[in-house]
């Protein structure tokens, strides 16, 4: 049943993004096949695939669980938020928020999840930052290290 | 002899004192990522790969350090098998059959030595073999020409789909989506944008590193939150800790077996250790016939997929250092890599790089003996690291992931588009889709259009110059075998059964 609905959206992506690759045509022809034809040919394997899942779906015994959808749903949230956070509030706050929230998705207790959370913060920027040269943002603290 | 004047050399880069330290660095970290349940090599290499690059490495250090975590996860992987059941990475699926059973009984220590002992035997087996093969490869693939190499490129799609046989479908379809998702970007050859949606961000394309995070660890975190409630309990690895020599003598002729099976499987560029590991057990199964406990403690069955997994993984390495193309998910990691470093694998590498390929041969051989030595007395250490709570590991490794990401371009954009990559492969695999084929045709897919569109450049439009030539023609006749095996396997199944309904 999943494996139809993925197939039959999966086959109007196809067909938008064919439209849209239809569009791509050089001004001047530097090679017989142009950048139209390989994505075309694609499209239509995939297309092809899909109508194939579409009639014949293989059984799935994954079962529907509205619990976990819900969790998997506030754990896309959480990444999500931690990603956007991630330039404006720093790496080391954002990283210590987004612990303490996913600690606690994952079962962990309230007290023991922020302790890790800050440290992990704090711990990870000097491992990456200080001692390994990859520039994190550091969003709030900026103003600390500027003045 | 020439080879073994390369072997010298390479020797000699891998004993440098850096090229060591990283060698012991990753056999240890790949080893700690292979026994995590559902962290497999690819996560490994994905995690360190950011790594390399902040460290600033020369490319046959990075290599070494890919590599050796490679070796340390198949190594790995077997550690969560046999003391949780839980296979650590898809490769260790069949030595749980049998090392679980063996743990039960009291048995761990043996089981965890012997599979140690086994994944040497069949990791050096396979790098003797690729020693032996890879130059003489290396020399052939030269009069590969662009048609050749379009056509080698879908066999390797190819060996995905039909080796794995159950959904043959579904392997295509995430092959297909991965060459798809290649397509974003600019053309390299004319200019026009594809696919960017008018975002400033895609117009280079889709980075590398992006996907692979965000397939593997942002959707591996999300399937371990529907895991966290079932609590597991490890067995102690107790009893004698080392396997005697009658028990070595018994399982030998069983190791060197399946090594060399696991090994010819690997080099198949697509198929890789979990079809390895599979294959030797069944048929060992088969050989010992109603002599053997299988599946419920044969060393035997323990020995076999280890041997295999660890064989295909050394020699999966063949058709990427050789070819270009790559034979597992982790190579096709390995290649992204290596072309971050602007080195491109194929046949020319072994002239112009001799020092990153033979390096990294031999460093192989060394990083096997650092890890049956760091295998064998630190087990106790490795199943401590067993009971690192989730609530700790992911936030780890979902901080990780991000500065992986960010370290790339340093833009928002990308660890959403990460994020919304993860969520994808995360649908993706609860449908059951294999995501190391979307891996592969990530890969795959700027090179396939590359030369398909070279080639068509030089016969002017003339689509027979993609079967024109003894090699084409060949690697055509073993797609469509390895496209036809899963049929002629279900029609003699069916042929056989029909007698016994009859």
């Amino acid at each position: 049943m999943y494996v139809r609905l993925f197939a039959a959206s999966w086959l109007l992506l196809c067909a938008c993004l064919a439209v849209l690759a239809w569009g791509f045509q050089a001004p001047f022809a530097y090679d017989p096949v142009g950048p139209r034809a390989y994505p075309l040919l694609l499209l239509t394997l995939m297309a092809a695939a899909s109508l194939w899942l579409l009639c014949k779906p293989d059984l799935l015994e994954q079962r529907f669980n509205p619990q976990a959808a819900g969790r998997a749903l506030l754990c896309v949230l959480t990444l999500l938020a931690y990603a956007l956070l991630f330039e404006v509030l720093g790496f080391v706050i954002a990283t210590a928020l987004a612990a303490f929230v996913l600690g606690l998705l994952f079962t962990g207790r309230l007290l023991p999840c922020a302790i890790s959370g800050l440290l992990m913060g704090v711990l990870l920027y000097s491992l990456f930052d200080l001692l390994l040269d990859v520039p994190l943002p550091l969003g709030l603290f900026e103003a600390f290290v500027e003045s | 002899m020439e080879t073994l004047n390369f072997l010298m050399q390479g020797f000699d880069v891998a004993t440098r004192p850096t090229n060591l330290l990283v060698a012991l660095f990753g056999a240890f970290v790949g080893t700690v990522v292979g026994m995590l349940p559902g962290l497999g090599p690819i996560n490994g290499v994905a995690l360190l790969l950011p790594l390399a690059f902040a460290l600033g490495l020369p490319p046959e250090t990075a290599l070494i350090l890919l590599a050796a975590v490679y070796l340390g996860c198949e190594y790995g992987g077997r550690i969560s098998a046999i003391l949780l059941n839980v296979p650590g990475c898809a490769a260790s699926v069949m030595t749980s059959l049998d090392g679980n059973p063996l743990a039960r009984q009291g048995k761990a220590g043996i089981a965890l030595s012997l599979s140690a002992m086994s994944s040497f035997v069949g990791s050096t087996i396979a790098t003797c073999g690729v020693i032996l093969f890879a130059p003489l490869l290396a020399k052939w693939a030269v009069a590969f020409g662009p048609a050749e190499y379009f056509v080698m490129m879908i066999f390797a799609i190819a060996c995905l789909g039909g080796m794995v046989g159950d959904k043959p479908v579904k392997t295509l379809m995430a092959a297909l989506i991965g060459l798809g998702l290649a397509t974003v970007g600019v053309d390299s050859t004319t200019g026009v944008y594809r696919f960017t949606f008018g975002s400033v961000s895609l117009s280079d394309g889709i980075q590398f590193i992006i996907v692979v995070i965000g397939f593997f660890s942002v959707s591996e975190v999300l399937l371990m939150l529907e895991k966290t409630h079932s609590g597991q309990q490890a067995v102690k690895a107790g009893g004698r800790l080392l396997f005697n020599f009658k028990e070595f003598c018994f399982t030998f002729a069983t190791m060197v077996r399946s090594g060399l099976a696991g090994f010819v499987i690997g080099t198949l560029p697509g198929a890789g250790a979990t079809i390895a590991s599979a294959m030797t057990y069944m048929s060992e199964k088969r050989m010992a016939g109603a002599s053997g406990k299988f599946g419920e403690g044969d060393l035997r069955g323990l020995a076999a997929p280890e041997a295999a997994n660890n064989a295909s993984a050394c020699g999966s390495l063949i058709p990427m250092l050789t070819l270009g193309v790559p034979g597992s998910g982790t190579t096709a990691v390995m290649i992204g890599a290596l072309t971050l470093y602007n080195i491109t694998p194929g046949p020319l590498l072994f002239e112009q790089q001799p020092d990153v390929v033979w390096g990294l041969i031999a460093s192989l051989l060394i990083g096997n003996v650092i890890l049956l030595a760091m295998n064998i007395p630190l087990v106790g250490l490795f199943s401590k690291m067993l009971s690192v709570p989730n609530w700790v590991l992911v936030p780890a490794i979902t901080a990780i992931s991000m500065v992986g990401v960010y370290a790339v371009h340093s833009t928002t954009f990308d660890l959403v588009l990460m994020i919304g990559l993860g969520v994808f492969g995360y649908i993706l695999r609860k449908l059951d889709f294999p995501l190391s084929a979307i891996i592969l045709g990530f890969v795959l897919g700027e090179l396939m259009e590359d030369n398909l569109r070279r080639a068509l450049s030089i016969s002017a439009g003339e689509l027979s110059i993609l079967w024109s030539s003894p090699i084409s023609l060949c690697l055509w006749g073993l797609t469509a075998l390895m496209l036809g095996m899963p049929a002629l396997r279900k029609w003699r199944a069916r042929r056989s059964a029909q007698p016994a309904n009859a």
